[in-house]
């Protein structure tokens, strides 16, 4: 049997209150929030947030492979895939693949492993991280839903799997629009947004139909659909128009974190699976350019339940999450505003080298004192200065502060400061420094002693490219 | 090992060249005017300087054999090839030397072996930085320093990170260290070619906007430009030049050079406290033991100590002996370092008013304690100096310098 194993989201710190967005527009008002990723966090890093908390528990090593699904994808040249895979310290020997340009990319992920799995007996785990940071033009209405978000589903062969996948389906449409050209366009576009509301409701409809049709499933035997959507009032249509029982079409998620495009149909079912009924017949539905159907029933409620306690999944997020008081935090965010970043010196050798300690987080325990010590790279002891004893550890992605400063000084120049500096002591040993991200009026909030996680963060451009390193940021809960 | 080897040993131990003490002698120094100063190039300040210094020693450039320069900034000179420009020595030795803040004092450590090696007789130490031309907002190079994406925290964040430590483990205050500020500052009043000289208030320090939380502008020491040198020859020789009466002795010199990476030192390790300089203390340690010194703060009448930031300052003087630990700031309030106190630190005003151009400070403050010993310190002179203490530490607490100076027998 092949089913989902784990699950794990990522909702960023930050909600905007679509009120504010109406209010710097003068557009009527809109209710509701959405989720906002914080200036260093792209669909990278995101995806890893996705990860980290899908495989709370999980061996990442015993996983062999990993999709990727985004239309916000970093490089269009460059794996993001391979580089999620390393800084979640999984093995080498696995399949990596991007799945890019459509919204439905992650179903279609979702279907290609089990694929994967069913065709390849070496094969047997994928995680699929689905992540998304769209940024919608301002002062037109796509401004209200485009949110940030990532899930992580880990679809696994085996017995006793919280979730069975019993079938798959998907159907492939040109449609008339949204778009956004490869070179020309920073915005997504579209040309008659009634028509592609048209396109959407019938794909998605017809997956859905086509798949309960093929397993004999009338819509009363549903209990769960999951089925990305933009628009309140057409999800509700499609509801309908689908003979859904009440309750079984997902529609929590847009009026509190709003549309978070690839990741939406999983964070749906993520949303879905708190509460599960035995034996449950869900459908999990994308959309982009066709759309996929995918069908399954859960078989174990308290494997499921388990889960739901150990991972942070949405509502684990949702408590941490702080609404912003003014537009123009979020407009910075979104770097749509013309202002000098801070850029340093890089060598994408230098990470490359570097990956055990920049990007897996790994430190060095000396075997002839035991002390733990960061980074990885230097071979003699700074406690007992042992040469070369020195043998690998994963470090804790948790700690406490021993010292800080505020610093405003960044570079030499001051840019968006103060930043927090905190001197970690990790769970388990190895003293880092990071900066501290998402820290609201930290004069009165950053202290001695106080418990921080790690989260793997944008640092900077340096050198035209991605330069990505982890950060502290006060406890949200993960596990 | 055998009895025979061991005294063989010892025998050895006796006669090697071990230490620098009374090996040394200072015959002519000076330094620039310290601060912004826009319209001098690194080519003026260091000529200046060297031309100061010669002239106090009486001898010409032509009698200068070998020449150790301080640089830190890569702009204010790569290589010897930068002092050849600027004071055309015809193809001497020249040698930049660059260890952090210690730069200067370390290009001075290297003309001493020079002379005590017997190779010169007489040897230029030297130091110059031309900060001003890269802007004068923080310490600049921090965008292409070290490693691409582990975190560089700011030179007032990495002294933040101890002063945070020591205000939490000793109880001290931004008041405790307004303090340093306001001493550093009245001193440098009274000091003509210091970068500031009006005095401050506490509440002034006190007030001052944040630079690296808890650290304030006044907690910062300035960004100067300057350069200072010194003629150096064997106290014999010493005899025969302008000041046979009154050169000054090194009467010792270390280094200690630590970790770049304080904040990566696990529990265990050494500084892993951040209210303690582990440079500091053996370089200090050493230093007293070479000079034969067992109490510094009886002993020594007049200090530089590195107070790049206020912070700096207490911790430096706990770690070379001056106090007790965690008694720095009970002792500067009831004026044991004042410029009439037990122990003098800073009476030129360090390095927070009269400056900090990084490759030239160590020169500086030796030819400032020169000038003390000598009883030449006009206006600013501390009474009966006999033995005086000069201290750097650079980078992150990585490389910490003391050079003790005495007078002549």
């Amino acid at each position: 049997m092949i089913g989902i194993k784990s699950y794990g989201a990522y909702l960023p710190k930050y909600l905007m209150p679509r009120e504010l967005i109406a209010k710097a527009w003068d557009f009527p008002a809109v209710p509701g929030t959405k989720a906002i990723a914080s200036v260093d966090e792209d669909s990278l890093t995101m995806a890893v947030e996705a990860g980290l908390d899908c495989l709370s528990g999980i061996d990442p090593k015993s996983i062999d492979g990993l999709y990727f699904a985004s239309t916000t994808q970093v490089y269009t040249e460059k794996d993001s895939a391979s580089f999620i895979a390393t800084v979640l310290d999984m093995r080498e020997d696995i399949i990596t693949i991007d799945f890019t340009d459509s919204l439905k990319a992650a179903t279609t992920a979702l279907a290609r492993a089990m694929d994967t799995i069913k065709a390849n007996k070496d094969i047997s785990s994928i995680l699929i991280i689905a992540s998304d940071t769209r940024e919608a033009e301002p002062a037109t209405m796509y401004e209200f839903g485009y949110a940030d978000g990532a899930a992580a589903l880990l679809v696994s062969e085996g017995e006793n799997l919280p979730i069975v996948i019993d079938d798959y389906y998907s159907i492939s449409a040109n449609v008339t629009g949204p778009w956004k050209r490869a070179k020309e366009d920073s915005f997504v576009r579209t040309f008659e947004a009634k028509m592609d509301n048209q396109f959407y409701t019938q794909s998605i409809t017809r997956v859905m139909s086509e798949i309960m049709k093929r397993n004999n499933l009338n819509p009363e035997d549903i209990d769960v659909a999951a089925y990305y959507y933009n628009n309140p009032r057409t999800h509700g249509r499609i509801s309908k128009r689908m003979k859904f029982n009440q309750g079984v079409a997902q529609n929590g998620l847009f009026f509190q974190v709003g549309d978070l495009g690839t990741p939406m149909s999983f964070m749906l079912l993520v949303s879905a699976m708190k509460r599960p009924k035995e034996e449950a017949k869900i459908i999990l539905a994308g959309f982009g350019d066709g759309a996929d159907a995918i069908l399954m029933h859960v078989q174990d409620r308290r494997a499921l339940r388990e889960l739901s306690k150990n991972h942070m999944g949405i509502a684990g997020h949702q408590k941490s999450m702080t609404t912003l008081k003014n537009y123009n935090v979020y407009i910075e965010s979104k770097k749509l505003l013309e202002k000098d970043r801070y850029v340093r010196k890089s060598s994408a050798v230098t990470l490359w080298r570097d990956t055990l300690t920049v990007y897996k987080m790994y430190g060095n325990r000396c075997k002839s004192c035991g002390t733990v010590q960061y980074p990885s790279t230097f071979r003699s002891c700074i406690v007992c200065r042992a040469d070369d004893q020195m043998e690998l550890v994963k470090l804790a992605l948790k700690g406490k502060i021993f010292t800080y400063t505020l610093d405003h000084l960044v570079g030499g120049t001051y840019l968006n400061t103060p930043v927090p500096r905190c001197v970690i002591d990790l769970d388990g040993g190895g003293r880092v420094l990071l900066n501290m991200t998402e820290i609201e009026n930290p004069e009165d909030n950053v202290k001695i002693g106080m418990e921080v996680e790690l989260t793997f963060r944008k640092e900077h451009e340096g050198a035209d490219f991605k330069n990505y390193y982890w950060k502290c940021r006060p406890i949200r809960g993960r596990f | 090992m055998s009895t025979n080897k061991r005294e063989i040993l010892n025998e050895v131990e006796k006669l090697a060249v071990k230490g620098i003490k009374d090996k040394v002698a200072i015959i002519g120094c000076d330094a620039t005017k310290y601060g912004e100063l826009w319209d001098k190039g690194r080519e003026d300040l260091l000529f200046e300087a060297t031309q100061g210094a010669l002239k106090d020693a009486g001898i010409k450039k032509e009698e200068i054999e070998a020449a150790w320069a301080g640089i830190y900034y890569y702009f204010t000179g790569m290589s010897g090839a930068t002092v050849e420009d600027i004071l055309r020595l015809d193809g001497i030795p020249i040698t930049r030397v660059e260890n952090y803040c210690a730069s200067g004092m370390d290009a001075f450590r290297n003309a001493c072996f020079g002379v005590v090696s017997g190779a010169y007789d007489v040897v230029l130490a030297c130091g110059v930085e031309k900060l001003m031309d890269e802007g004068s907002s923080g310490l600049p190079g921090f965008k292409i320093f070290g490693h691409p994406v582990l975190p560089l925290p700011s030179a007032p964040a990495m002294f933040s990170m101890a002063a945070t430590r020591c205000f939490h483990e000793f109880g001290w205050t931004k008041e405790d260290l307004a303090r340093v500020a306001v001493k550093n500052h009245d001193n440098g009043s009274y000091h003509p070619k210091a970068h500031f000289r009006s005095k401050i208030t506490i509440e002034q320090a006190m007030k001052a906007p944040m630079i690296a939380d808890p650290l304030g502008r006044f907690d910062c020491c300035a960004m100067s430009d300057g350069a200072a040198s010194l003629i150096l020859t064997r106290p014999d020789l010493a005899e025969s030049y302008a000041h046979a009466d009154d050169y000054i002795v090194v009467k010792s010199n270390q280094i200690s050079v630590r970790t770049n990476f304080p904040w990566y030192v696990p529990p265990n390790g050494p500084g892993a406290d951040f209210t303690s300089f582990p440079s500091t203390v053996k370089a200090a340690k050493m230093a007293y033991k070479e000079a034969g010194i067992s109490n510094p703060r009886k002993e020594i009448e007049a200090a530089e100590v590195h107070d790049c930031f206020t912070i700096t300052e207490l911790i430096n003087d706990q770690d070379l002996q001056f106090c007790d630990r965690g008694m720095a700031a009970e002792e500067l309030k009831n004026g044991t370092f004042n410029w009439d106190g037990e122990t003098a630190i800073n009476p030129s005003g360090g390095l927070k008013s009269f400056g900090h151009p990084i490759g030239s400070t160590g020169c500086r403050m030796l030819q400032e304690i020169t000038k003390q010993l000598q009883g030449r310190a006009e206006g600013r002179q501390v009474p009966d100096a006999k033995i005086g203490l000069c201290h750097n530490l650079g980078g992150a607490f990585s490389v910490a310098s003391v050079t003790i100076l005495g007078q002549r027998d």
